[in-house]
């Protein structure tokens, strides 16, 4: 073994040195021929013979007898792998997609997780995040905090402010709005990042009184819309009728400070009169740490939040303290802010489900491999009984073989890692609205390259090392001798042991898959209280700043909209009816004789004929109409879990509530209740909403309208826009969608689950067909003289059909039995992402079983069907 | 001799064993070795060249020598090659089989 080692580091010193070997050989040699010369004369060089061929066997020595063993072996596998086809390639697809899978999510995590952002050292870069009594966190932070922080920055370097523009930006000739970030003087210097063409924002733009306003745009939008024309340096982007100067264009590395939000277009932070929150990131200076940041700067943000006392006045005194008493938290921000990761990672267990999706394929592609790599040494076990015989090293057979496990397991990596790259989008596709518009790449960096290598060498060796060790285990004599030689290469019991895991953790899978689809289709399917079809929202925002010319644009819409054909009914509110969700508002219920009681609930402001468009059946009173006006008495309508809640079964109506204090809680009559429906996400439980008339609020800047069309909802875009412009031609339109696609949107992580887990389960089948098929096979060609043996003696078909199906019952059932307990307890991590059922749902756990017993069953019937059909003399004499 | 042909070759296994034997007695360069056979021998066992350096960088490699750079008897660098605890083994082993080997010829011939 010594001897091994120390041969082996000779060789790679060899790999390394060679130069100086070389050297070394020809002053050895020299050394010779001048002891020759010294003692023999002159005819020594003669004497010598061919140095160069002795040279070049020495080198050969060196390191081809390494290299050319390895070279010899891996030819070998691939001529051995390319004799059987079928083999390699079931072997090679399947860990494929196990490792694709793996790395699919490996590259996503890496992506948002680990990959630092490409901006002037990103390890100084953090994010400062305020956190709530009850520890939730946010990272929008008040201004003021940003604006003291600017002042006192003490171990800060820099102050970075961002925030995302709340009014959308639009270019000349476009109707389609652009989104911005708006960003302080300090955001493009401090990250140091250059332009591709012109100049990016300064502090000298981000001022109040600044003479001209700048935006400088992405690369992507530049592409998109400006088909990359240089010449647009220089003209004008509109926010409201503002003009914004083009100033500069990013280069495509550049998406910001947030992956999963790449903005359109930067503008500086003091072009917003009320920037309301913002988010905060920091340069730590060199030396500072992120907990000394934290601790010098706590005392500067309490300072900040105490500052803002006097906007709190109308606020009840618990969410004042609440508000008052929040603390800093400082995050290192080197991989970027982490907006994305709450956004799309919020719920931990979509990553975890992720991953226990992917690590059941390659478990399963795993198992599979082992079995078909045993039985394949034993197919071959003749060979490798006679190679031993003729003297070859058994750890020689191993390499061999080890050699070929691998090339397979390398092979698949490969596969895996370009299946891996369109995985990744699409996964990124269910994950992301929009997956353009985010700068979320797949790169093959190192990082990822090593973990698919690792995960193949680890497959290769860990499930190919043990059948490699088996199969040079072979009892010479018997292999060579016996005609099939498999008797004891093959150890059945084991196969079957194998092929039983195998089962069990596809029964997990097609659990799975089963729940995440019956789950998805409830989903699809709940009733959200209102009519989804054929309603189509879209958000509108007027140009116009006073509230009479705000009022006159929304009544000119109502007007103009509801008179196009196409059009059933029209209304406006402030609020999406399904998507949003409403504000949470605090109200004060009236009790007689008793004092207000004050609660959360949901509030949205809705013009004349919204429930109606909207399929929200009226249960009691009445709906807005045109007596509600401004001047008219306060009135509004509650949902029925509203009245449940907080009357039972006193008739609501006539009953007041405020949410301007206690004091106010005789402010709206409430005149009419509508049914429940569900406000923001399909998954909500109902909740107590409070709907006011809009004509009695001040005119919104903004509105959601929302349109019962009469056919197809996507045909009256246009004529809307028309009317729209017509109205006011600054006016913008976003956000056109249409309920289906609102929840289609909502369910797009559940859609994944599904369609990934029905995948997987697919294949999981697939596999354990094929490793059902192969032993069945097997056995019957082991058994065949038993076989005739028994026809022979009298038995029917059905007998032999019954004596091959047995044990493959044995091995379904084995695996079931073990399979459907894991499943059900692993179901149970997934509980609160189903909908409608439960983990344990009975109809899904029979299907699923059904489905493995029906195609096991099948893929044993095949070959036992051969078995019966085999003429008994013939059966006999096989041996 | 068996081992060797007329113009006094050696069969390569046979060398190795010759080798360390020689390397038995203590260090030495290849040419000492290439001498001291010959005249162990009587001048009838020739090693070539071109056999002796790729079997003494074999047995390196094979971990039965180790090698050295020194200086000569005429103050020459020279690389000196000495036997490893592993090459003594293996020098045991072979000269054992050589003598079963050469008692077993001589019986037959002795016989015949």
């Amino acid at each position: 073994m010594r001897e091994r080692v120390s041969a082996f580091w000779l060789r790679l010193k060899s790999l390394v040195l060679r130069r100086k070997l070389e050297s070394d050989l020809d002053e050895e040699l020299a050394f010779h021929l001048a002891m020759l010369a010294e003692k023999r004369g002159a005819d020594a060089r003669r004497q010598f013979g061919n140095a160069t061929n002795l040279r070049e066997r020495c080198r050969d020595l060196w390191t081809f007898a390494f290299l050319e063993t390895l070279w010899r072996d891996l030819h070998y596998a691939i001529r051995a792998l390319a004799r059987t086809p079928a083999f390699t390639m079931v072997a090679v697809v399947s860990l494929a997609l196990g490792i694709g899978a793996n790395t699919a999510i490996f590259s996503l995590m890496d992506v948002m997780l680990l990959r630092p952002l490409p901006v002037k050292d990103p390890q100084a870069l953090v994010e400062f995040v305020r956190a709530d009594a009850d520890g939730s966190q946010m990272t929008n932070l008040p201004y003021p905090v940003y604006d003291y922080f600017r002042r006192d920055r003490g171990s800060l370097a820099d102050v970075l402010a961002i925030a995302s523009s709340s009014a959308a930006f639009q270019d000349q000739g476009s109707s389609q709005p652009a989104a911005a970030h708006e960003v302080s003087g300090s955001f493009f210097p401090s990250l140091g990042v250059s332009p591709l063409m012109g100049r990016t924002i300064g502090p000298d733009d981000d001022r109040a009184g600044a003479a001209n306003r700048v935006a400088v745009i992405s690369y992507a939008f530049w592409a998109r819309r400006f088909g990359r024309d240089p010449s647009i340096l220089g003209s004008a982007m509109r926010r409201s009728g503002e003009r914004f100067t083009i100033i500069g264009i990013m280069p495509p590395s550049f998406f910001g400070l947030d992956r999963g939000a790449a903005p359109d277009l930067w503008v500086p932070l003091a072009t917003d009169p009320d920037p309301g929150e913002v988010w905060v990131l920091g340069r730590l200076r060199p030396g500072v740490s992120v907990e000394g940041a934290r601790v010098q700067l706590e005392p500067v943000f309490r300072q900040a939040l105490e500052s803002m006392r006097g906007e709190l006045a109308e606020y009840a005194e618990r969410e004042r303290n609440s508000f008052l008493s929040q603390r800093l938290l400082v995050n290192p921000a080197t991989e970027g802010t982490s907006g994305i990761r709450w956004t799309y990672w919020d719920h931990l267990s979509t990553l975890k489900t992720l991953i226990g999706l992917s690590g059941l394929v390659l478990l399963i592609a795993c198992a599979n491999l082992a079995n078909l790599l045993m039985a394949r040494s034993a197919a071959r076990s003749r060979e490798i009984a006679i190679r031993i015989a003729l003297g070859a090293g058994r750890w020689r057979l191993v390499r061999q073989l080890l050699t070929e496990n691998l090339t397979v397991s390398l092979a698949g990596g490969s596969l895996g890692v370009l299946a891996a790259g369109w995985g990744h989008r699409l996964l990124l596709g269910f994950l992301v609205r929009d997956p353009s518009g985010v700068a979320l790449d797949f790169e093959l960096n190192y990082r990822v390259m090593t973990f698919a290598l690792m995960l193949s060498a680890a497959t290769g060796l860990l499930f190919g090392l043990m059948p490699a060790i088996r199969a040079t285990r072979a009892d010479v004599y018997g292999a060579i001798r016996s005609g099939t030689g498999q008797k004891s290469a093959w150890n059945i019991l084991l196969a079957k042991g194998v092929l039983a895991v195998q089962i069990a953790l596809s029964m997990v899978l097609l659990l799975g898959a089963g729940l995440f689809a019956r789950s998805l289709r409830n989903l699809g399917a709940a009733d959200l209280g209102l009519t989804r079809e054929h309603l189509l929202l879209m958000d509108v925002r007027p140009a116009a700043r006073s509230p009479q010319a705000r009022q006159q644009f929304w009544t000119d819409l109502t007007g103009r909209v509801s008179a196009l054909p196409g059009v059933r009914s029209m209304a406006l509110a402030g609020d999406a009816v399904f998507g949003n969700g409403g504000w949470n508002q605090t109200v004060w219920i009236a009790r007689p004789g008793q004092a207000p009681l004050d609660t959360h609930v949901s509030e949205n402001r809705v013009g004349p004929g919204f429930f109606a468009t909207a399929g929200i059946p009226l249960l009691a009173g009445r709906e807005f109409g045109e007596q509600d006006r401004a001047n008219s008495p306060l009135v509004a309508l509650v949902n029925r879990s509203f009245a449940r809640r907080f009357f039972g079964n006193e008739n609501p109506l006539g009953k007041h509530f405020g949410d301007r204090g206690q004091a106010s809680s005789g402010r709206y009559e409430i005149v009419g209740v509508v049914g429940d429906a569900k406000y923001g996400s399909v998954r909500e439980k109902p909740r107590a909403m409070v709907f006011h008339p809009i004509e009695q609020e001040p005119p919104l800047d903004s509105c959601v309208l929302h349109v019962r069309t009469v056919s197809e909802p996507a045909a009256l875009v246009p004529a809307i826009r028309r009317e729209t412009q017509a109205i006011d031609g600054d006016a913008l339109i976003s956000d056109v969608r249409t309920l289906p696609q609102i929840v289609r949107g909502q369910l797009r992580q559940d859609r994944m689950f599904a369609t990934l887990a029905s995948f997987f389960a697919l294949l999981a089948l697939a596999l354990g067909a094929i490793g059902i098929y192969g032993i069945v096979a097997y056995r019957v060609a082991q058994r065949t003289s038993e076989i005739g043996l028994r026809m022979a003696l009298g038995a029917q078909q059905r007998d032999v059909l019954w004596l091959v199906l047995r044990e493959t019952l044995t091995v379904l059932g084995a695996g079931a039995i073990v399979g459907i307990p894991a499943a059900l307890g692993v179901a149970r991590l997934a509980k609160s992402m189903l909908f409608g059922l439960q983990p344990s749902d009975p109809l899904t756990v029979v299907c699923a079983t059904a489905i493995l017993f029906g195609v096991g069953t099948l893929a044993g019937f095949l070959p036992a069907r051969r078995a019966a059909r085999l003429a008994p003399t013939l059966a006999l004499r096989s041996e | 001799m068996g081992a060797a042909d007329k113009s006094g070759d050696l069969v390569q296994g046979t060398l190795d064993m010759l080798v360390l034997k020689t390397l038995a007695r203590g260090a030495m360069h290849g040419y000492g070795i290439t001498e001291f056979i010959q005249s162990t021998s009587n001048d009838v066992l020739r090693v070539e060249e071109g056999a002796l350096y790729p079997a003494l960088h074999r047995l390196e490699l094979r971990g039965l020598l180790a090698s050295e750079w020194g200086v000569s008897e005429n103050n020459r660098r020279a690389k000196y090659y000495r036997l490893t605890g592993a090459g003594r083994k293996q020098l045991a082993a072979e000269s054992e089989r050589w003598n079963r080997m050469t008692a077993a010829i001589a019986l037959v011939m002795d016989t015949a």
